[in-house]
C-alpha cells in the first residue's frame, strides 16, 4: 500500500504540467487489443456513410470531429470490426477482439510508420516478447537468429560488457563501419536502450527502407521504439533475473609431467618445474548475473508517461572481469491541444566495466603477455603462481611473459561510461492531413578509462615501476530535424508525402595522461603525481557535421498497388572539398495480389504481396580530416633529451568520397489459412562502389606515419536470399503452438580493387609476427584465408612431387604444396610464392527456429540457431602446435615421431614458423540450442488474493547444447584484435584468445501491479 | 493564443539548424602547407628525424638484431625464440620475414622526415649561413639512413622530396646502387660543408660525423684513395674535431663516462626510462643478456642471441677488449657461475660467454631487463676512423700509415693496466704489427675492436668474406644455407613488392 501511495505521488509530480481541456466537438479515445491489453495503432475509424475518418496513432489514440448520432466504424485487419453510435461521449475507448491469427501490425519506418501490409521494402520486426525471451546485457544480443539477414555477434565471447556487433545482409563495406545505423525513438545514432524498455525493433534492410537515411543507410537501419505509457491506470512492473554462468568448454591441456616430457622433446635440457597448475581451473570460475528492472507507466487524456530504472550486474567467468550498469528511461507525451503535441525521451546510463585483458593485440614487445586467455595455454603448467620469494612466476618456455593469474588479478583496466540522451519533439497538425514535426535532441558520452600495470608484473611492467594511465573521451551529438507529412486521399488512391531536413553535429574531445614509477602500487591510477616519471599526455578535438534534406512519397491505389519513392541529399564534412554532397534516391513497388478480385475470395490464400525496390544508399563512416595532407607530431630522443618533432603523416586526397551501395530487392509475402501461416521471401543484390579502405598498397618507403591513408579502393557485391515462416501450428483451447523460422544466405564477392592488386591483411596476434592471414582479391570473398596448403607430415626421403617443406625441413616437419611462382618456377622450398587462398569464413546460410508453446498458464520457448558452411581459422591451434607453450593431449599424443608416422600432426619441435596454412582451417558449422525457457503465470485466483495484476516465474538456459565439428572452444568466433583489428569487416572466422562463450541458467520473476 | 506560443517554440527549434558549409576546421593538426614559418619550425622537423634514428624498430632492436645475427660473431642462444630471428642467423629468411617487415619502414621514416625538413627549410626565408648548418643535419641523417638501406637491400627507390602524389610515388622504379651512393656522397658533402666542427653532443651530426661517414662510404665503394684522404683528414684535424681514442676501452660502454668521451663521432644517446615508449626503448641489452642473471640491477636478459663459443676460444685472452666485450660469468641466486653452467641455469642459455657491451654499465634507470638504458650506442667512433685509414692505406700501398693506425688501436687494447684493470698487466698483447699489414689484418682488427657494434655484417658483405667465414672453419661452423649470390642482401619485404611490383625487378 505504501508503495502504491509513493508511486501515485510520483506520477502526480510527473503529470503536474497543467493542462486545459479544450471545448470542442471532438471525440477522443484509445483503441486497445483486448487479448494483449495493449494499444492498437493504425485502427481505421470512419464515420459511416461518409468520407470522414482517421486512424489511431502509434499509441492507439485517435480523435475525430463527430456529431451526436454518428456511427463510428472501428476496423483493423485481423480484428472484428465494431460499430458504435455516438451519444454524448467525449471519450470513447474501444477494445478490439482478435479475429484471425496474425495481426497486421504497424511497423515503424524512418520518419513515420506504415501498416505492415503496406510496406514495400524489406523490413523485419522483432517484438518485445522475442527481445525478452531470455535476459540479455545488450538488446542487440536478443536479435540473434530472430530476423532473416541479421547476424549478431559478441565482439569477445562472453566477456561482461563486450560490445555486440550487428550486421545486416553481410558487410557492404570493407573498412568503414558495417554496423547498422541505430535510431532510437527518432534519434539517429543513439545507443541501444535496455531490452526491457523496448517496445519493438524494426530492421530496415533494403534501399527502399533505408534510403531515407541516405549516407548512413547502406549498412541497414535498426529502428528502436521504446515503451510508452498508456492511458488508464498506473501500471508498475518489476522484473528480476538471477543467472549463473559457466564456460561451455575447456582445452585438454597437458599436465606438468607430460608438459615436461613434451618440452624435453624440443629441448633435452628442459627441467620440469616443481608445481602442477591447471591454469584453466585457476582462471575460470562460475559467473553470475543479476538484473532488476522497475518500471511504471500510465496516462491521462492529455499525458502519458513511461519511466523505468534498471540495474544490471555481471560477474564474468574469468577472475576479475565484471560489468555493472544503471539505466533510466523516461518517455513523456503531452497532447497540448487537439493539434499540438509535445514529448520528450530521456535516457541515461552508467556502465562500469572491469576488464581482464583478453583477445588483446598481443604487444610484440611484451610477447603477447597482456592476453590472459592466450597465456592460459602458453604458460608452463609445471610452474605455480608464485616463486618461493613471493614474486609472480614467469614463463619458462617461449616469449617471456607473466603468468595468467598474475595478469588477471594484478592489472587494472576499468572503464566507466556515462551516456545521456534527451530528445524533444513538437508536432502540429497544420490543416487536415498536414502535420509538422520538429525534433531536437542531444546525446553525450563521457567515457573514462583507467589502467594500471603494477610493478609486481615484472615482465608486463617492462621496468616502469608501475604504469598508470587515464584517458577520457567526451562526445556530444546534436540533432535537429524538421519535417512535414501530408496525407490525403484522391479517389481510390491514398497519398502520403514527407519532406524535411536534418542537421547533426558530433564533437569528440579526448585526453590522456599517465605516470610511471608510482610510489605505491596501491595508488593504481588515482595518484599520477606520486610517481617518478610521466607518460606523454595527449589530447584531441574532432568534429563532424551532416546536413541533409529528405523526402518520401507513398501512393497506394485501391489497396492493391503501392508505390514508394524516397530521396535524401546528404552533405558530410568528412569528405574532400568537392565531394561533400551526394543524393541517395530509391523507389519501390508493391502489389497486393490477394486484394485483386480473382483472389479476394480465395479461402486458402489470405495474403499475397509482391515487392520490388531499387535504390542507392551510402556510407560516410570515416574519420574526420581524412582528406587532408597532414604532418604529425612525434616525440622521441635527440641530443640526450626528449624532444618534439614533426614528421609526414599522410598526403592529401582530394578525391575522397562516399561509398555508395546500389541495392535491388525483390520479395514476396504469402499468408495462408487466414494468415495462420505466413511466408516471406526476399532476394537482394547490393553493389557497393567507391569502397573506402586504408591504402595498404601505399608503399612503406614513402615513410608516412599513417602507413595506409584512406582511399576509395574498389567494389564489392553482396547477394542473398532471406526466407521466413511464421506459423500458428495449433491454437486449440488452452494450447497454442507457434513456430517462427528464418534462414538467410549472403554471398559477398570482391568485384574490383585498386589497380586490381590483391590486398593482403594480417589478423594474427602481433607476437605471431605474421605478415598475411587473409586477402582481398577480385572474384573472391572478402577476407578469404590466405596461406600455405598443408599436405601432411614429411616422412623423409624424396619430397613427393609438387611439395616442399620450409627451408631445412626434416622428417616430421610439415609438408606443403609447392606451387609455381609468376615465372613458372617451382623452387623446391616453401616461401611466399606458395601462399594461396585456403579457406572461406563466410557461412552458406544462417538460420533460427523458435518454437513457442503455451498451455494454460505455462509457456515454453525453444530457440535454436545455427550457421552452416563457414570456415574457422583456429589460431589457438597455431600456438598450441608451435610448441613454445603448452599443448593439448590430442596434439601431443598424435604428433609425428619415428614410431608414429601415420599422423597428420607434425613432430614436436617442427620447423613451422607459426605459419598460416590449411591445417588450421576447420568447418565452423554449428547448431545451437540458444535458449530454452519455461515460464509460468500465476493463476488469477492467486493474483487476486495478492492484489497483483500478474506474476510470472521463468527458468531459462542459454547455450545448453551445441552441435559442431569445430575442435576449438566455441564456433562463434570473432577474433579481431590483431594488426588488422580496426579492419574487422573482413577478419571474420578467426579464433584466438576469445573470452569463453557462456552457458547460462536464469531464473526470473516478473511482477505487474 | 496559447497555441501560438507553442508554435513559436517549434519555430525556434527550427532556427537551431543553422547553415553549415561543412568545412572542416581541424584544431591541433599540422598542415604541410602552413607549418614551416621560421627556423624553429625547421629545428622541430630536424628533431623528428633524430627521434626516428633512436626508434626501437631501427638499430635498437629489429634492424640491429638482424645485422648482429647475420654476422659470424653472433648466433641464436634460445632455440625457441622467434623463427624470424633464427632465419636471419641461418640465412633462411624469406621475403616475409617478420623482423625485416618491421625494420624496413623504420628506416624510411628517417628518410621521409629528413626530406620534410630539407624541403621545409626552403619555405623559410633565411640566408644559407643561417639555415644551412641546421638543414645539413637532415642531409646527414638522410645519407645515414640510405647508407644502411642500400647496404641491406641494395637497389631501392631513391626519394629526396616529400611525397605529395602517392600514386606516382607508388609506381616508381628502383634507383641503381651507384646512383644511390652518388646521392649519399652528395648529401654527406653538403653536410660536411655546413655542419659545425663540433656539436653540443655526439648524438648530433657534426662536420666530423659527415666526414667519417664519407670515409666509410668511400671504403665500402672501394674508393681507397678517397677513403684514406677523408679518414686522414679527420685524424689530422682531431684537435679541431675534439676527437681522440678513449684511454679506457670499457668507458665506451659506461653510461657515466661516455658523454664526456672524445672518441664517439656519432652515437645514439638513450637516457633511461622516460615513458615515451618505442622511441626510448633499446632492446639490444635484453636480447643479448643472460637468462636468469642477477648480476645486474636491471635483471634477467632474454638470451635471444649470443656469440658462438669459438668467438671466445679464438680471442686472445690478453686482449682487454675481450674482457670488456664478453660476460663469462653470471650470478644465479647469489652464486657466481661460469659460462659452462649457463645452460644448466636456464635451458635458453647456451654455454658460451655472452655480449657484455649492452648490459654491464647501462645506468641506474634502465627499464625491465635493461630495455630503456642510459647507454649510448656507438655508431661511428674515432677507432673506426683509424681502421678505415689503415685499410685504405693497405689498398693504396701506404704500408707505413696502415701499420701506424692499426697499432694505435692495438696500443689501447693492451693498456688495461694503464687505466686501472690490474687483471690485464702491461703486456705486448695484442702485439703491434710491424713491417706490413694485410687487408685481412685490418678486417680482423675491426672484428674485435668493433665487436657487436653492428659493423661486422657490412664488412663481410663488402669484402665478400661469406664463403670463408661461414665455412666449417668459421666461428659459427658451416652455415649450410649461406649463399653469397643471394644472402648478402636482405629481401625487400614481399608485401612491399606487392605494393610496388617495380621493387621486384
Amino acid at each position: 500500500m505504501k508503495l502504491k501511495l509513493k508511486m501515485t505521488l510520483l506520477v502526480l509530480m510527473l503529470v503536474s504540467i497543467s493542462i486545459n481541456a479544450q471545448e470542442s466537438y471532438t471525440i477522443k479515445g484509445t483503441v486497445i487489443s483486448k487479448l494483449e491489453n495493449s494499444p492498437l495503432p493504425g485502427v481505421s475509424i470512419i464515420i459511416q456513410n461518409s468520407q470522414i475518418g482517421t486512424e489511431t496513432d502509434f499509441d492507439g489514440k485517435y480523435s475525430l470531429k463527430v456529431k451526436k448520432g454518428d456511427v463510428l466504424q472501428f476496423s483493423y485487419l485481423g480484428y472484428a470490426t465494431q460499430n458504435i453510435t455516438i451519444t454524448n461521449q467525449k471519450t470513447l475507448n474501444v477494445s478490439m477482439l482478435e479475429d484471425s491469427s496474425e495481426l497486421d501490425e504497424i511497423v515503424v519506418v524512418g520518419y513515420g510508420s506504415r501498416k505492415k501490409s503496406d510496406v514495400t521494402g524489406a523490413v523485419s520486426s522483432v517484438k518485445a516478447e522475442e527481445l525478452n525471451a531470455f535476459p540479455v546485457l545488450d538488446a542487440a544480443q536478443a536479435l540473434q537468429g530472430r530476423a532473416a539477414g541479421v547476424v549478431v555477434q559478441s565482439n569477445n565471447g562472453g566477456e561482461p560488457g563486450a560490445p555486440i556487433s550487428i550486421k545486416i545482409r553481410g558487410n557492404t563495406s570493407l573498412t568503414a563501419s558495417s554496423a547498422p545505423l541505430i535510431v532510437v525513438d527518432g534519434f539517429v545514432g543513439a545507443s541501444m536502450p535496455q531490452a526491457n524498455d523496448i517496445q519493438s525493433m524494426e530492421i530496415l534492410k533494403d534501399a527502399s527502407a533505408t534510403a531515407i537515411y541516405g549516407s548512413r543507410g547502406s549498412n541497414g537501419v535498426v529502428l528502436v521504439t521504446t515503451k510508452k505509457g498508456r492511458k488508464g491506470s498506473l501500471s508498475v512492473e518489476l522484473n528480476t533475473v538471477y543467472a549463473t554462468q559457466n564456460t561451455s568448454n575447456k582445452l585438454d591441456l597437458l599436465n606438468a609431467s607430460d608438459f615436461a616430457t613434451f618440452q624435453q622433446l624440443r629441448n633435452p635440457s628442459y627441467t620440469q618445474g616443481s608445481e602442477n597448475t591447471d591454469w584453466q581451473d585457476l582462471l575460470y570460475g562460475s559467473g553470475s548475473t543479476v538484473n532488476h528492472q522497475l518500471s511504471f507507466s500510465g496516462g491521462t487524456d492529455k499525458i502519458n508517461f513511461y519511466a523505468s530504472g534498471n540495474y544490471f550486474n555481471q560477474d564474468g567467468i574469468i577472475l576479475n572481469s565484471d560489468f555493472e550498469r544503471l539505466t533510466f528511461l523516461t518517455n513523456i507525451d503531452a497532447q497540448v491541444t487537439d493539434k499540438l503535441k509535445f514529448g520528450a525521451n530521456l535516457f541515461g546510463s552508467r556502465g562500469t566495466q572491469n576488464g581482464v585483458p583478453t583477445q588483446s593485440t598481443g604487444d610484440s614487445a611484451n610477447g603477447g603477455g597482456d592476453d590472459v586467455i592466450g597465456l592460459i595455454f602458453r604458460f608452463a603448467p609445471d610452474l605455480g603462481v608464485f616463486n618461493s620469494d613471493g614474486t609472480f612466476t614467469e614463463n619458462s618456455v617461449g616469449d617471456p611473459v607473466d603468468n595468467p593469474f598474475a595478469v588477471a588479478t594484478e592489472r587494472v583496466n576499468k572503464t566507466v561510461s556515462d551516456r545521456y540522451r534527451a530528445n524533444f519533439y513538437g508536432s502540429y497538425d497544420i490543416i487536415e492531413g498536414l502535420n509538422f514535426k520538429s525534433t531536437f535532441g542531444f546525446s553525450t558520452l563521457n567515457e573514462n578509462i583507467g589502467t594500471y600495470v603494477p610493478s609486481t608484473l615484472t615482465l608486463s611492467d617492462q621496468g616502469n615501476g608501475g604504469k598508470a594511465t587515464i584517458s577520457n573521451r567526451q562526445s556530444t551529438n546534436i540533432l535537429s530535424e524538421n519535417y512535414l507529412t501530408y496525407t490525403t486521399e484522391i479517389g481510390k488512391g491514398k497519398f502520403t508525402a514527407l519532406t524535411g531536413y536534418s542537421y547533426q553535429k558530433t564533437k569528440t574531445e579526448r585526453f590522456s595522461a599517465g605516470s610511471i614509477g608510482l610510489i605505491k602500487d596501491n595508488f593504481s591510477y588515482h595518484n599520477l603525481a606520486g610517481s617518478s616519471g610521466t607518460v606523454v599526455p595527449t589530447s584531441s578535438l574532432v568534429e563532424s557535421e551532416i546536413l541533409s534534406q529528405f523526402g518520401r512519397v507513398n501512393y497506394d491505389y485501391d489497396d492493391k498497388y503501392l508505390l514508394t519513392a524516397t530521396v535524401r541529399r546528404d552533405g558530410a564534412s568528412n569528405f574532400a572539398e568537392d565531394e561533400k554532397y551526394a543524393i541517395f534516391p530509391s523507389g519501390a513497388f508493391g502489389w497486393k495480389i490477394s486484394n485483386e478480385d480473382f483472389l479476394k475470395e480465395n479461402e486458402t490464400i489470405s495474403n499475397l504481396k509482391l515487392r520490388a525496390s531499387y535504390g542507392v544508399t551510402g556510407n560516410q563512416a570515416i574519420p574526420s580530416y581524412s582528406s587532408f595532407g597532414r604532418l604529425t607530431d612525434v616525440q622521441g630522443l635527440s641530443n640526450g633529451s626528449v624532444v618534439s618533432g614533426v614528421a609526414p603523416d599522410q598526403a592529401a586526397n582530394a578525391n575522397l568520397r562516399w561509398e555508395s551501395s546500389l541495392q535491388t530487392n525483390i520479395g514476396v509475402d504469402l499468408g495462408i489459412l487466414n494468415n495462420r501461416i505466413s511466408f516471406s521471401l526476399d532476394y537482394y543484390n547490393i553493389d557497393t562502389k567507391d569502397l573506402l579502405m586504408p591504402d595498404f598498397g601505399q608503399p612503406q618507403y614513402l615513410g608516412y606515419q599513417t602507413a595506409a591513408a584512406l582511399v576509395n579502393i574498389g567494389e564489392i557485391n553482396n547477394s542473398g536470399f532471406e526466407f521466413q515462416i511464421n506459423s500458428t501450428n495449433i491454437n486449440k483451447g488452452d494450447f497454442r503452438w507457434t513456430t517462427d523460422f528464418n534462414i538467410s544466405t549472403n554471398q559477398t564477392e570482391v568485384v574490383k580493387l585498386l589497380d586490381g592488386i590483391d590486398v593482403r591483411l594480417d589478423a594474427s596476434p602481433s607476437y605471431f609476427s605474421r605478415s598475411d592471414t587473409h586477402i582481398l582479391r577480385e572474384g573472391e570473398t572478402p577476407g578469404a584465408f590466405y596461406g600455405y596448403k598443408y599436405i601432411g607430415v614429411y616422412q623423409g626421403g624424396t619430397l613427393p612431387e609438387g611439395t616442399a617443406t620450409f627451408a631445412g625441413g626434416v622428417a616430421g616437419d610439415p609438408l606443403f604444396a609447392d606451387v609455381a611462382d609468376e615465372s613458372g618456377n617451382v623452387n623446391g622450398v616453401i616461401d611466399t610464392d606458395d601462399q594461396m587462398i585456403i579457406g572461406d569464413p563466410t557461412p552458406n546460410f544462417t538460420y533460427g527456429i523458435t518454437n513457442n508453446f503455451t498451455y494454460k498458464n505455462w509457456d515454453l520457448n525453444v530457440f535454436i540457431q545455427g550457421s552452416q558452411g563457414g570456415e574457422i581459422f583456429n589460431m589457438t591451434n597455431v600456438q598450441l602446435f608451435t610448441g613454445d607453450g603448452n599443448t593439448t593431449y590430442e596434439n601431443f599424443n598424435n604428433a609425428w615421431s619415428t614410431s608414429n608416422t601415420n599422423t597428420n600432426i607434425p613432430r614436436v619441435g617442427n620447423n613451422s614458423p607459426r605459419e598460416f596454412s590449411s591445417r588450421f582451417i576447420e568447418d565452423g558449422s554449428y547448431v545451437r540450442l540458444k535458449n530454452i525457457a519455461l515460464g509460468y503465470n500465476l493463476p488469477e485466483s492467486v493474483l487476486e488474493k495478492l492484489g497483483v495484476q500478474n506474476i510470472r516465474l521463468a527458468l531459462s538456459a542459454q547455450n545448453l547444447l551445441t552441435i559442431t565439428d569445430y575442435s576449438g572452444l566455441d564456433p562463434e568466433v570473432n577474433y579481431s584484435a590483431g594488426e588488422a583489428g580496426n579492419n574487422s569487416n573482413n577478419t571474420s572466422g578467426f579464433d584466438y584468445g576469445n573470452y569463453p562463450a557462456l552457458r547460462t541458467v536464469n531464473f526470473s520473476v516478473s511482477l505487474k501491479f | 493564443m496559447k497555441t501560438f506560443k507553442y508554435i513559436l517554440l517549434l519555430l525556434i527549434s527550427i532556427s537551431i539548424v543553422g547553415c553549415s558549409d561543412l568545412e572542416e576546421e581541424p584544431v591541433g593538426l599540422l598542415s604541410p602547407e602552413t607549418y614551416f614559418t621560421d627556423k624553429a619550425s625547421v629545428q622541430i622537423a630536424v628533431n623528428g628525424v633524430y627521434t626516428f634514428v633512436h626508434d626501437r624498430f631501427f638499430l635498437a632492436r629489429e634492424a640491429g638484431m638482424a645485422l648482429m645475427l647475420r654476422s659470424d660473431m653472433v648466433g641464436i642462444s634460445d632455440q625457441g625464440t622467434r623463427q624470424e630471428r633464427i632465419d636471419h642467423d641461418n640465412f633462411t629468411d624469406l621475403a616475409d620475414n617478420g623482423n625485416t617487415r618491421v625494420a624496413w619502414p623504420a628506416m624510411w621514416e628517417i628518410v621521409s622526415s629528413a626530406n620534410l625538413a630539407i624541403s621545409g627549410a626552403q619555405f623559410v626565408e633565411l640566408s644559407d649561413a643561417e639555415i644551412n648548418p641546421l638543414v645539413a643535419e637532415a642531409y646527414f641523417l638522410r645519407a645515414f639512413a640510405y647508407y644502411h638501406i642500400v647496404r641491406q637491400f641494395g637497389s631501392v627507390p631513391y626519394i629526396t622530396e616529400p611525397v605529395t602524389d602517392v600514386d606516382a610515388a607508388s609506381n616508381i622504379s628502383k634507383t641503381s646502387v651507384d646512383d644511390i651512393y652518388a646521392g649519399i656522397i652528395a648529401d654527406l658533402k653538403f653536410a660536411k660543408t655546413w655542419l659545425p666542427a663540433t656539436q653540443a653532443s655526439r648524438s648530433l651530426a657534426s662536420k666530423a660525423a659527415a666526414s667519417a661517414y664519407l670515409s666509410s662510404v668511400y671504403l665500402t665503394r672501394g674508393l681507397w684513395k678517397d677513403a684514406f684522404d677523408e679518414a686522414k683528414d679527420i685524424i689530422d684535424k682531431k684537435g679541431t674535431y675534439n676527437l681522440d681514442l678513449e684511454p679506457n676501452y670499457q668507458n665506451l660502454w659506461n653510461y657515466a663516462t661516455i658523454n664526456n668521451s672524445k672518441e664517439p663521432i656519432f652515437n645514439l644517446d638513450y637516457i633511461g626510462n622516460v615513458g615515451i615508449g618505442n622511441p626510448n626503448t633499446d632492446y639490444i641489452g635484453p636480447l643479448s643478456g643472460i637468462r636468469g642473471n642477477s648480476a645486474y640491477a636491471h635483471g634477467t636478459g632474454w638470451a635471444v642471441m649470443a656469440p658462438e663459443i669459438e668467438v671466445y676460444n679464438r680471442w686472445n685472452g690478453r686482449d682487454y677488449r675481450k674482457a670488456v666485450s664478453l660476460d663469462t660469468t653470471m650470478v644465479d641466486n647469489g652464486v657466481v657461475k661460469d659460462f659452462t653452467q649457463f645452460n644448466s641455469v636456464d635451458g635458453r642459455n647456451q654455454n658460451t660467454p655472452f655480449i657484455a657491451k649492452y648490459n654491464r654499465m647501462i645506468g641506474d634507470d634502465f627499464g625491465g631487463s635493461g630495455r630503456a638504458s642510459e647507454q649510448n650506442y656507438l655508431l661511428m667512433r674515432y677507432a673506426e676512423v683509424l681502421l678505415i685509414a689503415a685499410e685504405a692505406a693497405v689498398e693504396i700501398g701506404d704500408d707505413a700509415s696502415a701499420v701506424k693506425y692499426i697499432n694505435e688501436v692495438r696500443a689501447r687494447a693492451r693498456n688495461a693496466a694503464g687505466v686501472g684493470d690490474t687483471n690485464y698487466p702491461p703486456s705486448a698483447e695484442p702485439a703491434d704489427h710491424s713491417g706490413s699489414v694485410t687487408v685481412n689484418d685490418v678486417l680482423e682488427e675491426r672484428r674485435l675492436e668493433l665487436s657487436f657494434e653492428m659493423k661486422r655484417w657490412y664488412d663481410i658483405v663488402r669484402r665478400d668474406l661469406g664463403p670463408t667465414v661461414f665455412s666449417s672453419t668459421g666461428l659459427e661452423g658451416a652455415k649450410a644455407q649461406f649463399n653469397p649470390a643471394d644472402d648478402y642482401l636482405i629481401a625487400i619485404p614481399a608485401d612491399e613488392v606487392l605494393r610496388n611490383p617495380n621493387l621486384g625487378n
